[in-house]
């Protein structure tokens, strides 16, 4: 079945357009992610109105590409100006800072760039390894384990996002109420559309993703800040003797990657997490010579090969279950289901050809990736230069014409804009935004699956207990709200007992 | 004048408030009057946005709960305060792009967007006319060339019906 899926998938990927795409999204990608405050997901989201006119492989080359770039990207500005591109980098700064200050800035952006092409490889391999064998388990699931599982998904990030559970918890409600916008499926009857032919099917996801996320975001750059720095950067070039520096640490690489590549697939842990957790592994198994935290190439090799492995990883549950891990990830599922074709089992079965095709492209990022970043590395840093009061002008006209281009409608254009705005009040009141996108993406999944049980039991909400994977599925939701809510009266007591000391 | 996070806070909370109402009258009104609001799973739609709304309602009153809570406690770094002539630049920013939005189907692309790109140019600081006018128009071309020559998209006209023939 696997070797089917990548026989037929690689008929897809060897394309011209799809092997373009795919590098111009690492180099894209490379550049969101160099660029501090922008980042992978940034990226993403502002590249998927282009994306959704192209054919699938194609397309999610072209983003999935953008991810990988942007997860490495932000290591360059983390070595070269101590300010990592993106969070995926921050703990980068620990070795890639000193090691650039002690002359080796060229190895340090070398390595990270290797590692993360290995790590991304690595991650590569887990997911086409897993990915399949979960979505065969899953084809068994009927709608009371799908509607469980996307409630699973939907609490998992709720629960990891930053600021509280309960904020988590009320933008991925909202998320679900944003929704149920349109047509219903199954009554056929019309939902908050107020009269406006424009909502009958719903609002669309770009519009949402790109308002939430690009609009507030560059809103919060724009807020007391000197626009116009232009930081003083060398110029860097890195060779590809640096792979083998990176290949010197197999082990702490290999370490690194299972971690980012398991962190990965759990919904809501995302690549920051496994990037700090790696660096404290691979930190702990060091010998005190390697000096870790004075310039350390196997720190470096630690949190870059965990990062990229991570896009891997998250993309396991994605494809296989669709149910994103992360909000990158829920964007990618809102692109494929415009392109036409819904990740879960269905995939695997009905179209083996994307799901080969999209292993593919992956594998083909991550070997872009070594490539391109090792040879275009002064590009790179020369973008590090470009001035924010040039930028953030282009990232709104993008917005803007991105948006509008997906229907030539004027219309998205305002859902963009007061997305843009909610977002704006969200992030000021500390409420996450990923829960809110989520939900949107999740929503259907969840009230069909819902409605569906409800209509085939004869028990109401008891058949959510009746089946076994559906029942595992509700203790662990149950289990994760009260975890939740234990660790913050814990953190709280503690902060309390902190600041009375 | 200073505006604190727990005000922004206020804020969300009065539009989960709005929306969950929202969802009630709508359930009441326009969803009874289609016939869809009643009867079995397969039937009645209204009963999973009103499940929603309930279940954020309850998480609404708990954040409110929560809110009122800390208001009587001592000051923490949460409720650190942030002038609100500082947010006259993202004010500004939003103001410009809707705006924007607004003038692009009557206006058109080619007039719209280089006076948007150089309005927000000299928001972020830039002094220098030549360094906004230029880059504004050359920006403004490229992203048209991108889209219309490339993309095939046609962006609006605006009541000159400008697009360029690329």
């Amino acid at each position: 079945m696997l070797a089917d899926s990548l026989l037929l998938g690689l008929d897809q990927f060897l394309t011209p357009l799809t092997l373009m795409l795919t590098i111009v999204g690492v180099i894209f990608g490379l550049v969101v992610g160099a660029l501090p405050g922008l980042g992978p997901l940034m990226g993403v989201v502002l590249m998927l109105p282009f994306a959704v006119d192209m054919p699938p492989v194609s397309a999610m080359g072209f983003l999935i590409a953008i991810g990988v770039g942007g997860s490495c990207g932000g290591s360059i500005s983390a070595i070269l100006l101590r300010i990592p591109g993106t969070p995926l980098a921050a703990a980068t700064l620990f070795d890639g800072y000193p090691l650039a200050q002690k002359g080796r800035a060229a190895d340090a952006i070398g390595i990270a760039i290797s590692a993360s092409a290995l790590g991304g490889l690595f991650g590569g391999m887990v997911l086409i390894l897993t990915a399949p064998l979960l979505a065969d388990f899953a084809s068994n699931f009927a709608p009371p384990e799908y509607a469980m599982l996307a409630l699973t998904g939907l609490i998992a990030i709720a629960v990891v996002s930053d600021g509280s559970l309960l904020k988590g918890l009320m933008t991925g409600a909202l998320g679900l109420l944003i929704a149920t916008i349109g047509t219903d499926e199954f009554s056929t009857g019309f939902r908050f559309t107020f009269g406006q032919y424009e909502l009958l099917n719903g609002l669309h996801i770009v519009a949402i993703v790109v308002g939430i996320f690009a609009i507030s975001e560059m809103a919060q750059q724009v807020h007391g800040r000197n626009l116009n720095e232009k930081p003083t950067v060398k110029a860097v070039r890195p060779g590809f003797r640096t792979v083998i520096l990176t290949l010197r640490h197999w082990k702490n690489l290999l370490r690194s990657s299972t971690i980012g590549a398991a962190f990965g697939a759990l919904p809501g842990v995302g690549g920051t997490i496994s990037t700090f957790a790696s660096y404290a592994v691979a930190k702990a198994f060091s010998k005190p010579e390697e000096g870790y935290g004075e310039g350390a190439e196997g720190g470096i090799v630690a949190t870059e090969s965990a990062n990229n492995s991570t896009v891997g990883g998250a993309l396991v549950p994605t494809l296989a279950l669709g149910i994103p891990g992360e909000a990158a990830s829920a964007v990618l599922i809102g692109a494929m289901l415009i392109l036409g074709f819904f990740p879960g089992p269905a995939l695997f079965a009905d179209q083996p050809e994307i799901a080969g095709g999209i292993f593919m492209v992956y594998l083909f990022s991550n070997v872009s990736l070594l490539l391109v970043g090792i040879l275009m590395t002064p590009i790179f840093v020369w973008v590090l230069r470009l001035k924010k009061s040039y930028l953030i002008p282009v990232v709104l006209l993008l917005c803007a014409i991105g948006t509008f281009a997906l229907q030539s409608s004027v219309f998205d254009l305002w859902v963009m804009m007061g997305f843009g705005l909610v977002g704006i009040v969200l992030r000021a009141a500390g409420y996450p935004l990923a829960p809110l996108v989520i939900g949107v993406i999740l929503g259907p999944l969840l009230e069909n699956n819902l409605r569906r049980s409800l209509l085939i039991s004869r028990e109401g909400y008891w058949i959510f207990l009746d089946r076994p994977v559906s029942t595992i599925l509700v203790v662990v939701n149950v289990l994760l709200i009260v975890g939740a809510i234990y660790w913050t009266i814990r953190q709280r007591r503690a902060k309390r007992s902190q600041t009375a000391a | 004048m200073t505006i604190k996070k727990t005000h922004a806070e206020w804020l969300v909370a009065l539009i989960f408030v709005a929306v969950v109402a929202l969802v009630f009258q709508q359930a009441a009104t326009d969803m009874v009057e289609q016939g869809i609001a009643s009867g079995g799973p397969y039937d009645n739609a209204a009963a999973y946005p009103k499940t929603i709304a309930l279940i954020l309602g309850g998480m609404v009153a708990l954040q409110l709960g929560v809110q009122i809570i800390r208001r009587r406690a001592p000051a923490d770094a949460d409720t650190r305060a942030v002038q609100i002539r500082t947010l006259g630049r993202p004010a500004l920013m939003v103001l410009i792009f809707a705006v924007y939005l607004g003038c692009l189907s009557p206006l058109g692309y080619h007039i719209a967007t280089p006076i948007m790109l150089a309005a927000l140019m000299a928001l972020c600081g830039i002094r220098n006319a030549i360094a906004i006018v230029v880059p504004a128009v050359l920006i403004s071309l490229a992203f048209a060339f991108a889209f219309e020559a490339l993309l095939k998209i046609v962006l609006p006209g605006g009541f000159l019906h400008l697009n360029i023939a690329w």
